[in-house]
């Protein structure tokens, strides 16, 4: 399997068998409920891997610079495991993935490799109206199921989960700058600047995907940061949320309801 | 700020780099300038948000690398040293330090009489050095992420979220700050955007409630126990020649409180004539540099303003959750 084209033997012979009218999924009976009430049914699990090695990549020890190598290294392994999720929903012929989460696994066997995994289920429309995003592919969301469900109320349609990362790395002080700040504080602009840019390109490549795809909005942005295996001045910034568009229905959402709970 | 090597910055034309607010990077402006907005909102708070008129326009930031010395002596003694020069702590900015008033301090004699080192007198003193610099490194971040948002041409910011956490070098801390940039729909934008911790249906019912937020108002305060040996004692669980002892520790007592008032009566002066809505005191503990005991307690809220009488709340229903 060398491009995401490519499915296992084992997945296609899963997915086969949820044609027939089964559906797996790890939406709680809750998320269940409200996918269903939003118009969509669950048709099955879907999933995503890459192993891939990240390799190293020299770096200045007194330099702040962004590691072009391993970003491009992180975002391929995720695109790919996306892909594959992807490639998965359109074999069941699914409207989208909701639920989607991305996790970076290390194993003892692989120095500098890690497994990107997708996850997600898959839902179709249950009226026949086609949600395929602007690429013609199941959206995609990381969305829970209650969440998605609001969103449909508010008339937004997701788009895809969309995502940015840099790996940066963050310059070491010199003796000099050092000494020069014994017994202050102080402001150092050096991380300071550092940090703010490195997540800045994480945040406008996640907004250039989202423009690509002809999105309105990205909710529930969240950045995350993890140096991995690279040490402590190495660090992968990585914004992620879900693109959204408005749709072509009304925003019904119901006035909030003030409540007292009984329960203790 | 200073240069940074990734090409993206270097291939911006320079009138738009003009456009970005002097402080910022230059990411920072291309990214708002691009098509689609971005929100750190849930989808509960994006749809009530979308409910209230208000339209978000960009995820918002600020950050600050802050040296964390204990001899810090920019301006003053380490006991009362204020911000350095340039800082944008300022009158009736919403981040006034904890050590701008009189300062905390309390001696504890030994209650035995006897002189030794294991008998010894301890104090409680507070830190100002320790409260200037975590209002300098939260202001910092605070003012960036503001003109983050006066550059999205933002009203307000809703769900601000405010962090500090080491880094990798030893007294370094990074202050971060985020929050949504959103537009009042039909509206000219005010001349500075006002800020709340509040979003979602918090925020809808704070405007229910004849509310209109001003800015977040908060302010760390610290306090550094060096313990007496009656303390000493007590920390230990015993009341001193081995045998246990029940009752309070005074010491302790008396720093966890004044820890508590400091932090109050900072934020207090940031309010003027408004009041505090939504106070959260976080109180950590930790070992002091050159010993004794750090207590610190950090006083969050959003300063609101009445600007209509109160609209009564609907009865409320009852419910019972199954699950």
């Amino acid at each position: 399997m060398t491009e995401a084209a490519d499915l296992p033997e084992a997945t296609r012979h899963r997915l086969e068998e949820l044609e027939h009218g089964l559906f797996t999924s790890d939406l709680s009976v809750n998320e269940f409920l409200l996918v269903k009430h939003a118009g969509f049914h669950p048709l099955g699990f879907v999933m995503g891997s890459s192993i891939y090695h990240t390799g190293i990549q020299t770096r200045r020890w007194g330099k702040s610079q962004e590691l072009t190598k391993l970003t491009e290294a992180m975002y391929n392994a995720r695109e790919l495991a996306m892909t594959r999720m992807e490639e998965e929903a359109q074999e069941l012929g699914a409207d989208g993935v909701v639920g989607v989460r991305l996790d970076v696994n290390y194993y003892e066997w692989g120095r500098d490799a890690a497994e990107f995994i997708a996850l997600g289920t898959a839902v179709k429309a249950e009226d026949g109206t086609s949600y395929l995003n602007a690429q013609g592919k199941p959206f995609t969301s990381d969305l829970s199921g209650q969440d998605f469900w609001t969103l449909m109320q508010t008339g937004h349609v997701p788009q895809a989960l969309v995502l940015g990362t840099c790996v940066f790395h963050i310059a070491h002080r010199g003796l000099a700058q050092t000494l020069g700040t014994v017994g202050q504080n102080v402001e150092l602009p050096n991380f300071t600047q550092a940090l703010y840019e490195a997540r800045e390109l994480a945040m406008t490549r996640m907004q250039d995907e989202a423009n690509r795809l002809g999105a309105t909005g990205i909710v529930g942005v969240r950045l995350e940061e993890k140096s991995h295996q690279w040490g402590s001045h190495t660090i992968e910034f990585l914004a992620i949320g879900t693109a959204v568009t408005k749709g072509t229905g009304a925003a019904t959402l119901p006035v909030p309801t003030t409540i007292i709970s009984l329960d203790n | 700020m200073s240069d940074v090597d990734h090409p993206e910055a270097r291939d911006l034309p320079e009138a738009t780099a003009a456009q970005v607010a002097t402080d910022l990077p230059e990411a920072v402006g291309r990214r708002l300038k691009s098509g689609a907005w971005s929100s750190g909102l849930s989808v509960a708070d994006f749809a009530a948000c979308v409910s209230m008129g208000l339209r978000p326009l960009a995820l918002v930031q600020g950050f600050c690398a802050m040296q964390w010395s204990a001899y810090a002596m920019s301006g003053g003694s380490p006991w009362g040293s204020r911000p350095t020069a340039g800082s944008p702590q300022g009158a009736g900015a919403p981040y006034a330090s904890a050590g701008s008033g009189s300062g905390y301090n309390e001696t504890w004699p030994c209650p035995h009489g006897i002189a030794s080192i294991e008998h010894r007198w301890g104090g409680n003193y507070e830190q100002p050095w320790a409260e200037h610099a975590w209002s300098q490194g939260f202001g910092s971040a605070y003012t960036r992420m503001v003109e983050e948002a006066q550059e999205a041409g933002a009203h307000g910011i809703i769900d601000v979220v405010d962090t500090s956490r080491y880094l990798s070098e030893q007294s370094v801390i990074e202050f971060h700050v985020t929050g949504t940039a959103v537009a009042v729909e039909d509206s000219p934008a005010p001349p500075a955007p006002w800020s709340t911790y509040l979003a979602g249906q918090r925020l809808a019912k704070l405007f229910e409630a004849g509310f209109v937020p001003v800015s977040v108002a908060a302010a760390m305060s610290s306090v550094l126990m060096w313990p007496n040996c009656q303390t000493e004692y007590l920390l230990r669980g015993t009341g001193g020649w081995g045998y246990s002892y029940g009752g309070e520790i005074e010491q302790v007592i008396n720093a966890d409180t004044a820890v508590r008032r400091l932090a109050r009566a900072a934020v207090r002066s940031q309010l003027g004539s408004d009041t505090l809505h939504g106070a959260r005191f976080a109180v950590t503990r930790h070992t002091g540099n050159m010993g004794g005991h750090v207590v610190e307690c950090t006083l969050r809220g959003t300063r609101v303003r009445r600007f209509k009488d109160f609209d009564p709340i609907p009865a409320a229903r009852p419910t019972v959750r199954l699950s």
